[in-house]
């Protein structure tokens, strides 16, 4: 999809159009190769629409369906939009190459009227410009007033008489605004036309959980938390607990008022008020933990990692698959509000086109007993922290095509894995992150992810409820401020934090934990796959593997393509 | 009024403009709705003029032409032009014209006039499309007036 102003008709009979198409966009290597595609003239009713259009990011993939476009086809096989003023179907005859756009002159199939808009004229160019301010139709009754006044002329006539300006420069002007050389394009097209790294899609919005399950948390340490969380994703939930120390399990169950608690994965699992379990073990226990519960035909949320190797990520899907029961990774920043917000932010176009991200993870931190030992952990930081901010990586920028890592000194010589890693992803679609996860040194009053892209930054806070958006065009305040004098005073006045927009959240739970066990229930409750699925785990797995790979090898190791099969 | 086949058999309600050729001895001026922009880089525009124009000769001819686009109350220069023929008349000495830095006719009061070179010429069987550079321009970038349409001349009419 594609917003367009520069197409016209070209003969009467038979009639044809000519449309002039940017060759740095998907649509026109799509009109070059199917040779056949829809004008749809767009009510100046609908201007909104076509603004929002044109605000997406250049290779946003699935246009139509983040505007919220309908889509049809029909006996012509071309697709077109529901509700436009005039939709034109066309198939192109000639192709003209006209420097920077290429002009398809196209023969027209069927020209057809939409009766419900027919009283609307078809939105120009300025009114769809506009319709992203919401400031428009003020702007428009100035305009209008002055212009009819005559104060306008007399203004402009001081003005130019005051400084003649230089006459119009249209080619500077019309390359400046949406122009490319020959090398530009060139340079553009390195990177693919449409984005196509973004394979995972997030939870619009938090699961309801309406049904009561019995649920079992399986660990006393970690799992503790996840019995807090059980108790506020579902206070009504039926809740055991189950561990290897008596005294310690009766307690944690007694503290958070559990049905029944167990000894023994074994009884856990074979108990009939028992549906489903958190899995809150040392990672080398995961999978033995989830062929348990599948062959007792038992759902489980797993702790993450989803294993520590990619046999055991395989074996465990293969269980659960084989069993009939959901699998889902505790992978809280799949549901964490901010990377929601962050994304759909991302595809609307607000920061442009995502180049950088920066995370930085951890605090410091000194690993005891099984998490100290590098076999049982699987690694060390990277694999315990950064499986977490790999996801936030694949949700906000998309799968990485190569890593490269390394470290400085280790601080804590008591564990067998890395206390401190920075790995460096890139991307073949264009984009480059940046991970620090340690152990040894705290972050500070820092944000753990910071998106870039040539519109603007995001800044997310660990657990917090909104999301700093700083839009690289100067907000009102700062670029009222910036005129002040002496420029001493300006700099005093003119602060980063102006520019900072806080976008504030509706979810009650800012760290995405809650709404991840309420996805669990909810999956279970529907007997459905969760939004969450164990092979997007492995994938997030085989990404740390290839990290810790790259900083064995100290040279750029290739990330595989990321490719979900069909059952998947 | 017998209605212009530019205007019944319309499939865009697009945008009008005068051509504007500078012929050496006269100006001639033909309505136009059959054109849009051709690139940002080079600035490019095209036009589709049917051979049996006077103004396609001419544009044959000269290799360069003007284009003027108008506004919403200029529908009357749009009716005139596009009615009668230069070579029964001439249309360009009833117009407010002036001169660009180039020597190329603008229209006074148009939304935006550009002097345009002819690169390139596709016949396509009863109109020819023209590809042209654009030379220089007058841009009202502030006018409060928007532009005139082929369903307001339609109105206008009917």
């Amino acid at each position: 999809m594609y917003a367009s102003a520069s197409f016209a008709q070209v003969s009467l009979d038979p009639p044809r159009v000519a449309v002039s198409l940017n060759r740095t966009y998907a649509l026109e290597a799509a009109v070059g190769k199917e040779r056949r595609f829809a004008i749809n003239v767009v009510p100046v009713g609908q201007s909104r629409v076509v603004h929002r259009l044109m605000q997406l990011r250049r290779r946003q993939p699935r246009k139509a369906q983040l505007l919220g476009l309908e889509i049809l086809h029909d006996r012509h096989e071309i697709p077109y939009i529901a509700n436009a003023l005039r939709n034109i179907f066309c198939e192109v005859e000639q192709v003209v190459d006209s420097g920077d756009r290429r002009l398809y002159v196209s023969r027209v199939i069927e020209s057809r009227i939409n009766q419900v808009l027919a009283a609307q004229r078809p939105a120009l160019f300025r009114e769809v410009m506009e319709a992203g301010s919401r400031f428009a139709p003020v702007r428009r009754l100035v305009r209008t007033v002055l212009a009819l006044s005559g104060v306008r002329d007399l203004a402009r006539g001081v003005l130019f008489a005051l400084r003649p300006p230089p006459p119009p420069d249209i080619a500077r002007v019309t390359y400046e605004m949406a122009g490319a050389t020959e090398a530009e394009i060139a340079e553009i097209l390195r990177y693919d036309l449409v984005d196509s790294s973004r394979r995972l899609s997030i939870p619009r919005a938090p699961a309801v959980v309406r049904r009561r399950i019995g649920l079992c948390v399986v660990g006393t340490s970690w799992g503790s938390f996840h019995c807090q969380l059980v108790r506020q994703a579902n206070p009504a939930a039926r809740l055991f607990v189950c561990g290897q120390d008596p005294v310690r399990t009766a307690r944690l169950a007694k503290a958070v008022r559990a049905e029944d608690w167990f000894l023994g994965l074994e009884k856990a699992v074979h108990d009939d008020r028992v549906q489903a379990l958190t899995l809150a073990l040392p990672h080398y226990l995961h999978r033995q933990a989830a062929e348990m519960a599948a062959a007792a035909g038992k759902h489980a949320l797993v702790e993450k990692p989803l294993a520590t190797t990619l046999s055991d990520a395989d074996a465990m899907i293969a269980a659960a698959r084989r069993a009939g029961t959901i699998l889902m990774v505790a992978e809280d920043m799949h549901f964490r509000p901010a990377v929601r917000e962050a994304v759909s932010r991302i595809a609307r176009g607000d920061i442009g086109e995502p180049l950088y991200l920066l995370a930085h993870a951890g605090g410091v931190r000194r690993p005891r007993g099984w998490a100290a030992d590098r076999e049982r952990m699987g690694g060390g930081v990277l694999m315990d922290i950064g499986v977490h901010y790999v996801r936030g990586l694949r949700l906000l920028m998309g799968e990485p095509d190569s890593v490269l890592a390394a470290r400085a000194m280790q601080i804590d010589t008591r564990i067998g894995g890395e206390d401190s890693v920075q790995v460096l992803f890139s991307s073949a679609v264009g984009w480059q992150a940046h991970m620090l996860c340690s152990w040894a040194t705290n972050r500070g009053h820092t944000p753990d992810i910071v998106v870039l892209g040539d519109r603007g930054t995001f800044h997310l806070w660990p657990g917090a409820r909104y999301l700093d958006y700083y839009p690289v065009t100067p907000r009102l305040l700062p670029r009222l401020l910036s005129l002040a004098r002496p420029y001493r005073l300006r700099d005093w006045l003119v602060r980063p934090s102006l520019q900072r927009v806080r976008v504030r959240l509706p979810d009650r739970d800012g760290t995405g934990y809650v709404a991840e066990v309420r996805e669990f229930l909810v999956a279970v409750a529907e007997e459905r796959q969760p939004a969450s699925h164990p092979v997007d785990a492995r994938r997030d797995l085989e990404i740390v593997l290839r990290s810790y790979e790259a900083l064995e090898r100290g040279e750029r190791v290739p990330v595989p393509s990321y490719i979900p099969s069909q059952e998947d | 009024m017998t209605l212009s086949p530019y205007i019944s058999g319309s499939v865009i309600d697009s945008a009008v403009a005068l051509l504007i050729v500078d012929a050496g001895t006269a100006v001639n001026a033909m309505t136009i709705s059959f054109f849009s922009e051709g690139a940002h880089h080079p600035a490019t525009v095209w036009v589709s003029v049917s051979p049996t124009t006077y103004t396609h000769e001419l544009i044959t001819q000269a290799g360069r032409f003007s284009l003027a686009v108008l506004h919403e109350a200029q529908w009357q220069i749009a009716m005139t032009c596009g009615t009668v023929s230069g070579r029964e008349r001439d249309k360009g000495s009833a117009l407010d014209l002036y001169r660009s830095p180039a020597g190329f006719p603008f229209l006074a009061g148009a939304l935006a006039s550009t002097a345009c070179r002819v690169r390139q010429t596709m016949p396509l069987g009863e109109h020819t499309l023209f590809v042209a550079d654009i030379l220089e321009a007058d841009v009202e970038s502030r006018s409060h007036r928007r532009h005139l349409l082929v369903g307001d001349l339609l109105g206008r009419a009917q």
